[in-house]
């Protein structure tokens, strides 16, 4: 009864939508950002940047809303659902989105096409850090120490089956090494759980403690890329350390929830990627240590539906780790 | 000695015309987004930002603490006229400074909760600028194992309040916790208790239960009570007499110590330092039995525990880098809009920076309490309203403010429920307070449980090992053994339970 | 009171059961240490002991003298209270659905017009103006200014 009303209301809805006059008045008022990660991350913090810059184009505000939790999906639960008008759009990170889907135990309210992906703003590669005075000085230290203790050194991630936590996957089965994997919410409670030695090490994103990397006060072992990042290049890369399979990156930017009217998401996509292009976007980025990767229209639908391909393969593998 | 030449300097800064400019605007602004409903201090914040963008990174920064600090006294105003909590940090003011409003004391509830909150908000500051940096290390020791410790204790020790209502006390805390376990799973995911209905996927809406709870029920008891204005004492003053005054300096103190330790700890939220300082003012007080009657000791170290808090999480932001609540997170957004990455390298980095701001948090206290005093009078006015306009224009407040955070005519329904279940649980003397903060409490509690066990392998006895967590714990087994062995001791309480 | 307490207290316990059914139809464990079922199935569990346990001493608590019944009436509303109080109640609940179909504005217009009549109000200038302001006025307010989103129902009205 209830589901078949919120059809009726959702028809109406998109109907009212649809018309033409909705564009040209797009966008009226607040528009909300939904970050599916905690403030503080890097996660959170490119798209502040990235609302920031875009509201000058937009006209309209744009508000950061974090819904963390379950690894993004509660945020991704709550765009996918939002009401499709344009005033609801979402940060997706890639593979977080995937791997939810894909993971059938999750039983995600969303799937593949519950999202329209816009425009894509950051691709942050893996890194993995330890506390700026551990013991451990290379990612070599690590790997043994977890080989003579197996399930006693602990990793965290910044979500169940994010790029991190696969990362983790990836280093187990390839240095044959057991680690005891914590889940925390972003990269914020990373950063608490590691400096107050709670957890010995984490597998976050350059962007996530770039800065902190630079002052000493977090080490950084490996980026998990094919090259060094630009950001670190003190930080060996894994191709280089030996693990050529172990890659992983998050891949951020902003989508709509399916049902959004086209001219809306033109309108969308023209100020956002007005903003990622501009010369004070990659100033900024770079200051807090993200790489962009601008892409739109059929590149980044592309990318997404690739990701979700190569998602599938390692999701059914970390499935079976279980 | 070295920060105070530097906080000198800020304080020149900050008191040039035009940032004191933003910083009253920020303030005006603030606490007029805390009283409206549909606008929670976070979403207010954040709308307001782009007021700020002409403005330079110093001028945009005070002018958004000043905004932040304003809205968390709107909310006291809701509370203390209508039993409207705005948001979770003003829920305890509700409890006695409503009592007080309704025995014609709103002003002296209005001007003890700005006094209190200038006082913890300025001290807290004092103690941010002396021991910033090596408390903000002691924050690190607060793992998830800690944290789980803490949420427990906080909720015992609410529970502990109920003296012979213990029992029904504790009842109500675990019906709360499984009403937070509706939604999405905070660690795997999976939907829980949602039925297929879709509204409960993001859980129950803590506005929309508290509006309903208190703004709903309260409405209710007075309108079968024939009553013909919501409050029908005389008003009797327009500020705190010289005596409540004397009686609110121990809270006061007490309030500030209490707000800024929590407000150290990040993720702790506002909710659990104003129920502990509460708590322990009932506690140390000679006349228990007067909290939830309208004891100005009551609001008094709740808005002051609230505001040293505030302020007291503007550490683990400036000096880890981590934002400790939604609103600081907004705040921490404008800071790396500006170019500013909040952490420890930021004090070497731009200490000019940094210590303006902090000398506008002092700035930002003392305009709220210039600006609130006077009008307090005004506020409190707004009781003599005949009860019939009164109630329509609490509920319109209550729609908007349930419906308007996610536009779901759902929340219009829980509120109506909770308003009703309000009633009845206040007419059959269940504590309410105790299910409310187990509302809020509850994922965070579930999420540090869940965390920790990941840390320590399944094994329960990562407690006994983390003597923080362990001493934290020891409060729970206390609240335990007074249900069980019923210490005469407690009997007195009885009358005074909080509700 | 006492058997309004016991009734509450039953309902409670049938909350707790529920839930302690609900849970266990989630995992209560998994590989990683304590699954989406741990928490709530525990929660449940405590919380059916202690509604047990109150509601026996509810029970053993001396029954109150003579004027019993006279108390248990006045955990309902009775009178002009009642009536009041049933005003409230149902015209929220009216107003709610009526939101979904006409939108807030006319919805509120007539919730408020009716409500202060209902609780004694019978100026009519004065009703008109409150209720054309707490109706059209509030919303042009908060969806201009506040860009707080309101109702418009099914017409766009």
């Amino acid at each position: 009864m209830l589901m078949r009303r919120r059809t009726l209301l959702a028809a109406t809805a998109a109907a009212t939508v649809a018309s033409p006059a909705m564009a040209q008045n797009y966008p009226r008022r607040a528009v909300q950002l939904v970050v599916a990660f905690p403030a503080g991350g890097s996660t959170d913090v490119g798209a502040r940047i990235l609302a920031a810059a875009a509201e000058k184009d937009l006209g309209q505000t744009i508000t950061v809303v974090n819904k963390a939790g379950a690894g993004g999906q509660i945020g991704f639960t709550e765009v996918a659902r939002a009401r499709p008008d344009g005033y609801t759009l979402g940060f997706l990170n890639l593979p977080a989105v995937n791997t939810i889907i894909l993971d059938p135990e999750r039983k995600a309210a969303f799937n593949v096409d519950s999202f329209i992906p816009i425009v894509n703003q950051v691709l942050d590669p893996g890194l993995i850090w330890v506390k700026g005075d551990s013991p451990y000085k290379t990612l070599a230290d690590l790997v043994d120490a977890a080989k003579k203790a197996p399930g006693k050194i602990s990793a965290c991630t910044t979500g169940i089956l994010s790029d991190d936590h696969l990362a983790i996957l990836m280093v187990q089965e390839v240095a044959k090494c057991e680690f005891r994997i914590v889940h925390f919410d972003g990269g914020a409670q990373q950063i608490t759980g590691v400096l107050g030695g709670h957890v010995d090490c984490a597998f976050d994103n350059v962007g996530g403690v770039f800065k902190r990397v630079q002052s000493g006060e977090v080490r950084g072992l490996a980026v998990t890329d094919v090259e060094r990042s630009k950001f670190l290049p003190q930080v060996p890369c894994t191709k280089e350390l030996g693990m050529p399979t172990v890659i992983s990156s998050s891949t951020r930017g902003v989508g709509a929830p399916k049902g959004t009217p086209a001219d809306v998401v033109k309108v969308v996509e023209t100020a956002f990627l007005k903003a990622i292009q501009s010369p004070e976007m990659l100033q900024k980025m770079d200051a807090v240590g993200l790489a962009l990767k601008p892409m739109v229209g059929a590149e980044y639908a592309k990318y997404y539906a690739d990701t979700q391909a190569q998602a599938k393969k390692y999701t059914e593998w970390a499935l079976k780790q279980r | 000695m070295e920060a105070l030449g530097h906080l000198l300097q800020g304080f020149a800064a900050a008191l040039t015309p035009g940032y004191l400019l933003y910083a009253f605007t920020g303030c005006m602004l603030g606490t007029l987004i805390g009283v409206l409903p549909g606008l929670g201090p976070a979403a207010g914040t954040a709308i307001l930002i782009p007021l700020t963008f002409s403005l330079d990174a110093t001028g945009a920064i005070i002018m958004l603490c000043a905004i932040y600090y304003g809205a968390m006294y709107g909310g006291t105003i809701t509370s203390v006229l209508i039993n409207v909590p705005g948001e979770a940090a003003s829920v305890v003011t509700c409890i006695d400074g409503h009592q007080m409003a309704k025995q014609g004391r709103a002003g002296s509830a209005l001007g003890i909760a700005a006094i209190g909150s200038f006082v913890g908000g300025t001290l807290a500051t004092v103690a941010l600028v002396a021991v910033a940096m090596p408390l903000a290390s002691l924050a690190l020791k607060f793992g998830p194992a800690e944290f789980f410790a803490l949420m427990v204790a906080g909720l015992c020790l609410v529970v502990g309040l109920a003296g012979n209502n213990m029992l029904a006390a504790l009842l109500m805390t675990v019906i709360g916790l499984l009403f937070a376990m509706i939604g999405v799973d905070p660690v795997r995911g999976a939907p829980r208790f949602t039925f297929g209905v879709e509204e409960l996927y993001d859980g129950i809406g803590f506005v929309p239960v508290v509006m309903g709870l208190f703004g709903v029920a309260e409405l209710l008891l007075a309108a079968e009570k024939r009553q013909t204005h919501m409050v029908e004492a005389e008003l009797k003053s327009w500020m705190p007499t010289r005596q409540e005054c004397r009686q609110s300096v121990g809270a006061i103190s007490r309030g500030t110590v209490v707000g800024f330790v929590l407000g150290l700890i990040p993720g702790v939220g506002a909710i659990v330092p104003t129920f502990m300082a509460y708590v322990l003012e009932k506690r140390v007080s000679k006349t228990p039995e007067r909290f939830g009657k309208g004891a100005i000791e009551g609001v008094a170290s709740a808005e002051t525990a609230n505001n040293a808090y505030a302020n007291a999480s503007m550490v683990p932001l400036l000096a880890l880098g981590i934002p400790s609540s939604p609103t600081i997170a907004v705040l921490m957004g404008a800071f790396i809009v500006n170019g500013i990455t909040p952490g420890p390298f930021l004090f070497k980095e731009q200490p000019a920076l940094v210590w303006t701001v902090i000398a506008s948090f002092f700035v930002g206290n003392a305009l709220l309490l210039i600006l609130n005093l006077p009008l307090v009078g005004l506020w409190a006015k707004l009781l003599k309203i005949p009860f019939s306009y009164m109630c329509a224009g609490v509920l319109i407040f209550c729609v908007i403010g349930a419906y308007g955070l996610k536009q779901s005519l759902f929340d219009v329904w829980v509120m109506l429920g909770f308003g009703i279940l309000g009633y009845l649980l206040r007419k059959l003397d269940f504590p309410i307070a105790p299910a409310i903060l187990a509302l809020i409490l509850g994922p965070m509690m579930e999420k540090s449980l869940r965390t920790t066990l990941e840390i320590s392998g399944g094994s329960f006895g990562i407690f006994l090992d983390r003597p923080v967590a362990l001493a934290l714990l020891t409060i729970p087994v206390i609240v335990i053994a007074f249900l069980i062995f019923k210490p005469r001791s407690l009997a007195p309480l009885r009358e005074s339970d909080i509700e | 009171m006492r058997q309004g307490r016991l009734v509450a207290t039953g309902a409670m316990l049938a909350f707790c059961l529920f839930a302690l059914w609900q849970s266990l139809l989630l995992s209560l464990t998994d590989r990683l240490g304590p699954g989406p079922g741990f928490f709530p199935f525990w929660l449940a569990l405590i919380g059916i002991v202690l509604s047990l346990a109150l509601f026996v001493s509810i029970w053993r608590e001396s029954p109150p003298a003579a004027d019993g019944p006279a108390e248990e009436a006045r955990i309902l509303p009775h009178g002009w209270g009642a009536i009041r109080c049933f005003a409230i109640i149902g015209l929220l609940a009216a107003v709610t659905v009526a939101m979904e179909f006409v939108g807030f504005r006319i919805a509120m217009l007539v919730f408020n017009a009716a409500l202060v009549i209902a609780l004694g109000e019978r100026r009519w200038w004065l009703i008109a103006l409150f209720a054309t302001l707490g109706s059209f006025g509030v919303y042009y307010v908060f969806t201009t200014w506040l860009d707080v989103l309101l109702p418009t129902g099914q017409f766009g009205i």
